[in-house]
């Protein structure tokens, strides 16, 4: 999906490019209302979900509560 | 001083479609419950029919402490005695309800089979995201391959995972990592699915196992193989396939019926069929042929658990739950019940004699004396459904219309609350995440979490126990995960949209559904999809603060008005993955004061979870609840305390 970004003042660093609302405007009708997971649109995009949505799964990174030094 | 009728419902819809079954002389299940008590010595486990020298009835007395000598009395011809009996019936219950879940499974891995392979062109990847997910579980190579390449190497090992003879179920890795280390040091990690199924209906032989504690382990082996195995297969198979359930806008009740259409009713729980008729009765050759018939369109309705796979992806009305199968015919307006498998009531024929409507098998593992059979062919999927439409449309003249009522009661639901939609709702696809949950969980505006499930039983009052057990947790605000009949019995009141939060729950739950725009009862699926509520309680303990396995969460599990050897299967998954269970209605063991006090107390000890029993819902929601709140207090959260924003002089004087 394309994301939008706004121009923001940054204090020493003047004018800076900032990630923008990246929810859809109005209130969502029709087929596609709540169909969010259609939002993600290369294989990529999604394996970059898994890593960070399902990260406690599937990101080497995160344990969560289950940090543990030897694995179950 | 006469015994006090019970009610038959709380349905409106149910209520007038039981009177017009009177008017007309219709026999249904609700009668046929009035009229049939349940067999006493059966009920409590207490017969045991495993070998030609019985059936052995073994009761116990009721109203009366047994002495030790009465109880060694009470054994079979062959000396087995009612810790065995009960424990053997409870285990075969178990046995069926995995079998049932697992050969679901099985079926849908085909179908997946079949179309990664290119030999259905009617099925397709319709959730690329769920298919990565299953690549990884599974380890399957990704890299630049198709994803029917990626799909059949899936298909290939959950075909395996039934017949696997030794190691692990794969699936069983998704747990939390404490809870594994349970499962393996109690040695119940199911090997393969059908192995476990097979072991335990060996041991419940005649002259096998005779200790009450060593069948509950296979019991919890197959069981598990059921939850974590059959069931997860299924849904995650299914969610590849047909789509991972987003949030959807339906209806429910059996006033979804059109009185100028053709209707066209599908009831079982497998959804390959359903989902082709979602597609199907859209075509429009077949709404003008359906014109040509002179009704105005068609409308396809779901009912039972395939109801509510067909509602979550595609906004597929819903007609009702179990005990309303023989209801939708009765109003009359019904062309075809279209069926597969499981829950499906052989009395269903007897009540489409009376009308025009047609019963349609469409399952060759369940077929039914008098109903037409038309296969459903995996291979051509479409145009079994459209076979099947044809045969209602041209049902449709043969309507009676001075036999048409169809009562006016409908409900707006929204259901389709996955495990990943849950985590995007709180978080969006940047920071999709449990936190916010949990940390509204850790302040006390949650209280926790009741995962509400299971059947309806002519038993007791249709939708009576799921709905006054619902309403007390959210009162208490507990919020409530729900599958199955129980999801469709919240939705038929109401609990199911967002603005239900502000006149059903505590002001906390209601706060926190009101901020997130859910309702307070999320309607996750099926009775096979009881695996989402699984994966959705991991979530929670993967994400922190509330302990580190299940058993640590301030949360409990019910299925008030349970019918099915099913239920028993997937409450003993959730009690071994360390849930409290709390069941209703009956319970199967009281033949064994031993036995059920192993599974009310001593499950515990091993599991983190156990069973209770209580019939009166109220009083189960508040057994709930106590839990819930004796796991509060070993968290450490069971004082409410809100942030405080510490200003400069707050800190000062913290410094000081």
């Amino acid at each position: 999906m394309a994301y939008k970004t706004v121009k923001k003042d940054a204090p020493g660093r003047g004018k800076v490019d900032i990630l923008a609302e990246t929810y859809e405007s109005g209130r969502p009708e029709g087929e596609g209302a709540g169909k969010w997971r259609q939002k993600l649109e290369s294989r990529d995009e999604k394996m970059k979900y898994l890593q960070t949505g399902e990260r406690y799964w599937y990101s080497d990174d995160w344990f969560g509560s289950e940090k543990r030094k030897k694995p179950a | 001083m006469a015994e006090e009728k019970q009610a038959k419902s709380i349905d409106q819809a149910t209520l007038e479609m039981l009177a017009k079954a009177s008017e007309e002389g219709i026999s249904t299940a609700f009668e046929r419950a009035e009229k049939m008590k349940p067999c006493p010595i059966g009920a409590d486990g207490s017969c045991c029919k495993n070998c030609a020298m019985g059936p052995c009835r073994i009761p116990l007395a009721k109203g009366k402490q047994e002495t030790p000598e009465e109880h060694a009395k009470r054994v079979g011809v062959c000396g087995a005695t009612a810790e065995t009996v009960a424990a053997r019936n409870f285990v075969r219950m178990i046995a069926a309800g995995s079998a049932s879940h697992g050969d679901h499974g099985r079926r849908v891995v085909e179908a997946f089979k079949l179309m990664a392979e290119g030999k259905t062109k009617d099925f397709e990847i319709k959730d690329e995201q769920k298919l990565l997910k299953l690549a990884l579980d599974l380890g399957v190579e990704i890299g630049n391959r198709s994803n029917n390449e990626i799909a059949l190497d899936i298909a290939k090992i959950c075909e395996k995972e039934f017949g696997k003879q030794e190691g692990e179920l794969i699936f069983i890795k998704n747990a939390p990592l404490k809870r594994q280390e349970i499962w393996r040091k109690l040695g119940v990690v199911p090997r393969g699915i059908d192995r476990e199924i097979v072991e335990l209906m060996h041991r419940t032989h005649m002259g096998v196992d005779q200790d009450y504690k060593n069948l509950m382990l296979q019991g919890t082996k197959a069981a598990l193989a059921d939850g974590w195995g059959g069931s997860m297969i299924s849904t995650e198979i299914q969610d590849c396939m047909f789509g991972t359930p987003t949030p959807t806008l339906s209806e429910i009740n059996l006033g979804v019926l059109k009185e100028d259409h053709v209707n066209i009713i599908v009831h079982g729980h497998e959804p390959a069929l359903a989902e082709m008729l979602a597609v199907e009765t859209q075509d429009p050759e077949l709404i003008n042929y359906a014109r040509s018939k002179g009704a105005k369109g068609l409308q396809l309705v779901g009912m039972c658990c395939t109801a509510n796979e067909v509602m979550m992806r595609h906004g597929v009305p819903i007609g009702g739950n179990y005990l309303q199968q023989e209801l939708a015919i009765i109003t009359g307006a019904v062309e075809a019940m279209v069926v597969d498998v499981q829950c499906i009531m052989q009395g269903l024929q007897e009540v489409a004699r009376c009308f025009h409507t047609k019963l349609i098998a469409t399952d060759n593992r369940s077929k039914i004396t008098g109903a037409e059979y038309m296969a459903f062919d995996e291979h051509q999927p479409r145009e079994s459904a459209k076979a099947i439409i044809r045969a209602a449309i041209d049902n449709y003249p043969n309507r009676a219309a001075s036999k048409v009522r169809i009562p006016k009661v409908k409900t707006p639901l929204i259901a389709g609350f996955s495990h990943e939609t849950i985590n995007y709702l709180l978080g969006g696809l940047f920071r999709a995440s449990y936190r916010p949950l949990n940390d509204n969980i850790i302040n006390g505006r949650i209280r926790g979490l009741a995962g509400v499930v299971g059947c309806n039983n002519a038993r007791t009052t249709h939708d009576s126990a799921h709905v006054l057990m619902i309403k007390e947790l959210l009162k208490n605000d507990v919020l409530v995960l729900s599958t199955g009949c129980a999801a469709m019995a919240a939705a038929k009141v109401g609990l199911m949209v967002p603005e239900a939060a502000k006149e059903f729950c505590g002001p906390g739950l209601a706060e926190v559904c009101e901020t997130v725009g859910i309702p307070p009862v999320l309607h996750m699926g099926a009775c096979i999809d009881n695996s989402r509520i699984l994966i959705a309680a991991t979530a929670v303990v993967k994400d922190g603060g509330l302990g580190d396995d299940i058993s640590d969460l301030p949360a409990a599990g019910a299925a008030p008005e349970w019918m099915s050897e099913k239920a028993i299967a997937i409450g003993q998954y959730f009690v071994a993955s360390g849930v409290y269970t709390v069941f209703g209605t009956t319970w199967p063991t009281t033949g064994s004061k031993e036995f059920t006090e192993y599974l009310f107390e001593g499950m515990e000890e091993m599991y983190g979870g156990k069973w209770a029993f209580e019939p009166d819902p109220v009083k189960a929601a508040q057994l709930m609840i106590a839990h819930i709140d004796k796991k509060r207090k070993a968290l450490g959260i069971d004082k409410a305390r809100e942030r405080v924003l510490y200003d400069m002089a707050m800190r000062r004087e913290l410094e000081g």
